[in-house]
């Protein structure tokens, strides 16, 4: 099944997959072991999503805070998570962005680089749902929710996409 | 190819932590690369260290220069004025990851062609009143520019749908004052009159469509007549 991977361009030794699953029934369980540590990605609400590349903006900064020992929360999986929040509430985006007890689809985002290898089938194997391929993101994300979140101005919806709006306001949200 | 191509004669400075991408213009301020990031066409913006400015305030003019950038590339956006996309902002190198406008004409360059080929001039005029009426959403954003030339400006393929975008917002600064507007209207206004000969007229009407769109103007335009009478080899008499 389809899998996304990209290399970290500013970090070549890194590299990023992102793994989307639909029907699950183990949100709890899973919620759990991502917390105690056993299954070591970060697990994503997909309905707040719209494109691989929000992940990869929100992924591509937490690489690079957590190389700089400045990030703002305590993990890499939880920084990622963070910043694909407008605002710089941790416990706010990690509820809002991160998977719930009774979440039927997750994304799961796991990084690889010279110190960690992912076992990808094991992470596979720990879910209790249908892994999908990426390109079904789409049917799964909730505009309306993330038109919500993200709260684009009408003008700005006439100069770029929900993407674009989406991008800026996560790249810039520390000195905004 | 690594970005130290095209260097040939340029200071040794730290070799630029920007692998596969092509140094695309080298500027008194910084160096812009182009290449691949994420899996998009972008542009990075390198602010390199001056060696002549004393340290403790090199880190933070550079800071303070590249974070100003981004707020105001957002403040754009929000804004519905069409600016680039930031991707990432790397504040330990003061470097900005920004969208490419990819294959984009600099309003410079269209002005130019334009004039050559004697063809489409009444384009120019609307390309005039786009500019006036963008830089009157912008100004009363209370969002000043702060290098306005025909450089800054670039127009997306293709050309004659005059789809307006600007860039560099590197010395730009928020304000209110009708001075401030005032002021980056003549930065303008020389730019554009020593570019582009025989402007006058385009420029005069970019300065009206600009007057239509924007609620405070007037003041503005009053302010604008005021640096002109104050600029370069200008008597003060009076």
């Amino acid at each position: 099944m389809q899998h996304f991977t990209h290399q970290l361009e500013l970090f070549p030794d890194c590299s990023v997959t992102l793994v989307l699953f639909n029907d699950v029934k183990n949100a709890v369980a899973l919620r759990k072991k991502a917390m105690e540590g056993s299954i070591d990605g970060a697990l994503i609400n997909p309905a707040m999503i719209v494109d691989p590349l929000q992940i990869l903006v929100a992924t591509n900064k937490a690489v690079h805070l957590h190389r700089i020992g400045k990030m703002k929360t305590r993990t890499l999986n939880a920084e990622i998570i963070f910043n694909l929040s407008p605002n710089n509430n941790i416990s706010d985006a990690l509820k809002k962005f991160g998977i719930s007890d009774n979440d039927s689809a997750v994304l799961i985002v796991l990084i690889e680089d010279k110190e960690k290898t992912v076992n990808l089938e094991s992470i596979i194997s720990q879910v209790e749902g249908q892994q999908v391929s990426l390109a079904e993101l789409h049917k799964i994300t909730d505009i309306a929710k993330v038109k919500k979140m993200y709260r684009l101005t009408p003008q700005e919806e006439k100069i770029g996409t929900l993407l674009d709006g989406i991008i800026c306001r996560m790249s810039t949200k520390d000195i905004a | 190819m690594a970005g130290g191509a095209g260097e040939a004669g340029a200071r040794a400075v730290s070799p630029p932590p920007l692998r596969g991408l092509q140094l695309v213009q080298q500027g008194a301020e910084a160096r812009l690369y182009r290449g691949q990031f994420l899996g998009r066409a972008a542009v990075v913006k390198l602010r390199f260290p001056k060696r002549y400015r004393h340290p403790a305030l090199e880190e933070r003019l550079s800071r303070r220069r590249t974070a100003q950038e981004a707020r105001s590339l957002l403040r754009c956006r929000r804004a519905g004025i069409s600016a680039p996309v930031v991707y990432f902002v790397d504040y330990v190198s003061n470097c900005i990851y920004l969208e490419d406008i990819v294959e984009s004409t600099t309003v410079r360059d269209y002005i130019t062609s334009v004039q050559q080929s004697g063809k489409d001039t009444n384009n120019l005029f609307l390309l005039a009143e786009k500019i006036g009426e963008v830089l009157a959403r912008m100004h009363d954003e209370d969002l000043i520019h702060g290098d306005l030339t025909t450089s800054n400006m670039l127009l997306r393929p293709p050309v004659e749908e005059l789809d307006l975008v600007l860039i560099d917002f590197g010395l730009s600064f928020m304000s209110g004052l009708p001075e401030d507007k005032g002021v980056d209207l003549y930065v303008l206004e020389r730019a554009f009159l020593s570019t582009h000969p025989n402007t006058d007229t385009l420029f005069e009407a970019l300065l009206k469509k600009y007057s239509t769109t924007s609620k405070k103007s007037s003041l503005v335009i009053k302010k604008l007549d005021e640096v002109r009478l104050r600029g370069r080899k200008r008597s003060m008499v009076g």
